[in-house]
């Protein structure tokens, strides 16, 4: 099947420091890529160019086999393709709704050129949005730093839902958080994937990729040097990839 | 949920306090005076609403008081050399909004955090006015379709009251309602994190701000017309008020937020307590030690944003 995304020939440096040297990736429809490696060996760097966060220094991207580039975060949502920054998205204070919405907000007329904000419509959306993660917040404008780890995580995501997006991306989604927390993501990563969307998942928790993830790609020193299906893999043995940086 | 204490508190006191100078001052529930200090009011209210929505990007204006004062030289210079009171206005409030704008570009493209950047202006808008006025104050007469703006009432409300009314109902319709209200609020509480939402976070910055430097306009042309005259100081009392107004405000409502219905509740509060207390003779200098520890004790209650907005140096 023809991948959803394509990289090739992806280089990134910073100044003197080559961080990305040449990665080719097919992301394909409907999986759900683990990207894995150990600190510095430039996954974040090659998702911020994916999620257009910032340019590659050189390389080519297709999205649905038409070349791309992105300006900006707010240019790759609009194309479909959603990140979930690990803590950095969410503004605490505000509300569920406010959160969800935040810079998509939607509104009504209300005079002829004044359209003001559908405050119902977007509360009944989200709170679709979190039914449909199976997450249960009765009340729609709690603030979210009153929300669990994984519910914040959950209101990340109903973002990606509103912009249907087709390729949502987490950088460590379940870093920061415990053992029923993390469960409640691989989760919610799950009923993502059910729904045909594609994950990618940065991880360092083995046994989270292979809980949820169907394939894998290592990257080393700015090179990708696995790249095969989780299936037959257990924790350890991925565990041991990484460090090596070989198929054992 | 919030406690009922939490976010009504301060407002229930303000309440409190003004049906204990009801009781106690003399006078003070006299209809005439009631009225004045609903005028009064309204400069500070409108001054320290721009304030508000500067501080909901989570940027100072502490420009505001001086940059009242050069709005109202600049259309009394224009009134005294005999322009038309329109134009006389229209060039205080581009006076005023200009230097609101010069403070957004100073924060959000040269990144002076906005602590110095509008201290800066407040000095250069100082300077500006005096050399207008050469330091003494426009008097004389002005036409009565200059005057009127403050002075009237309509149907029954006097003119300043309607003007606030007109405000407070378009900033609170703005910061509630709005696509562009919502993302001020947003700015201001999690910059980064608007930024990546596709919020043009330093485009609401200047807009709270030349929003702030507006509202100083519009407090110098009611000032202005109210009191007859215009001098290069006559904004600088109303500093202290705004700011504490603000910060008051904060601790209501949307606790540690600036928020519309708080500036305006706390605004009118220390109205009242400034007229109780002289109507119940307390020396003038009392106002100004109230007013310190009323600003002290408003940030360490609830004032969470300003810290964040006074902080980020
Ligand atoms: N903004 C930057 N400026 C300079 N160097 C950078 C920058 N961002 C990353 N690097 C460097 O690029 C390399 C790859 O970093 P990157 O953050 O992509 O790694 P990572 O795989 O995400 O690591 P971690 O697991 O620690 O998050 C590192 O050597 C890092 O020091
Ligand atoms: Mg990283």
């Amino acid at each position: 099947m023809a991948p959803v995304l394509s990289l090739r020939g992806i280089e990134k440096s910073y100044g003197a420091v080559a961080a990305l040297k040449g990665i080719d990736l097919d992301i394909g429809r409907g999986e759900v890529l683990a990207i894995c490696g150990d600190n510095g060996a430039g996954k974040s760097s090659l998702v911020r160019i994916i999620s257009g966060a910032q340019e590659p220094s050189a390389g080519a991207i297709t999205l649905d086999g038409r070349t791309v580039s992105f300006r900006s975060p707010q240019d790759a949502l609009a194309k479909g393709i959603a990140t979930i920054y690990q803590d950095l998205a969410l503004a605490p204070r505000l509300s569920i709704v406010q959160n969800v919405f935040m810079g998509a907000e939607l509104t009504r007329p209300l005079l002829p050129f004044v359209h003001i904000l559908d405050k119902r419509r977007m509360e009944e959306l989200a709170k679709g949005y979190l039914g449909r993660l199976s997450v249960a917040v009765e009340d729609m404008h709690r603030p979210v730093e009153r929300l669990s780890g994984g519910q914040r995580q959950a209101v990340a995501i109903s973002r990606a839902l509103h912009w249907d997006a087709q390729v949502v991306i987490m950088d460590e989604p379940t870093a920061a958080l415990g053992v029923k927390e993390t469960a409640l993501v691989l989760d919610l990563i799950r009923k993502l994937n059910a729904e045909g969307r594609t994950v990618v998942l940065i991880s360092h928790n083995m046994a989270d990729v292979t809980a949820v993830a169907t394939r894998v790609a290592i990257l080393k020193s700015g090179r990708k040097v696995i790249d095969r299906p989780v299936a037959g893999l257990d924790a350890d043995g991925l565990a041991h990839m990484v460090m090596t940086g070989k198929e054992s | 949920m919030r406690s009922f204490l939490e976010t009504y508190g301060t407002a229930v006191a303000g309440l409190a306090l003004t049906l204990f100078f009801v009781a106690f001052a003399p006078n003070f529930a006299a209809p005439t005076n009631l009225l004045n200090v609903l005028k009064e009011t309204s400069f500070l209210a409108i001054l320290a609403i721009g304030f508000t929505l500067a501080l909901i990007t989570s940027e100072l204006d502490l420009s505001v008081a001086e940059v009242a004062s050069l709005a109202a030289v600049v259309t009394g210079a224009l009134i005294q050399a005999g322009q038309s009171s329109l134009l006389a206005v229209a060039a205080g409030l581009l006076v005023a909004f200009g230097a609101g704008l010069f403070n957004g570009i100073a924060v959000t493209r040269l990144k002076v955090p906005s602590l110095i950047a509008t201290l800066g202006t407040a000095a250069i808008a100082k300077g500006f006015a005096f050399m207008i006025t050469q330091g003494v104050a426009f008097v004389g007469r002005w036409p009565a379709e200059f005057t009127g703006i403050a002075r009237g009432s309509m149907l029954g409300l006097p003119n300043l009251v309607i003007w606030l009314a007109l405000v407070a109902g378009g900033a609170l319709f703005l910061v509630k309602c709005t696509r562009t209200g919502v993302h001020m609020t947003a700015t201001g509480e999690a910059d980064e994190a608007a930024r990546l939402a596709g919020i043009a976070t330093g485009r609401m910055k200047r807009l709270g701000l030349a929003l702030s430097g507006l509202l100083a306009g519009v407090t110098a042309v009611l000032l202005t017309a109210s009191l007859s005259s215009a001098a290069p100081n006559m904004a600088g009392d109303y500093f202290l008020y705004a700011i504490a107004a603000v910060l008051l405000g904060m601790t209501m409502f949307e606790p540690g937020r600036a928020n519309v219905p708080g500036t305006l509740v706390a605004a009118l509060t220390l109205k009242v307590l400034g007229n109780g207390l002289v109507l119940m003779g307390a020396a003038y200098y009392v106002q100004d030690i109230v007013l310190g520890l009323i600003i002290i004790v408003s940030v360490a209650l609830s004032a969470t944003a300003l810290k964040k907005a006074a902080f980020k140096l």
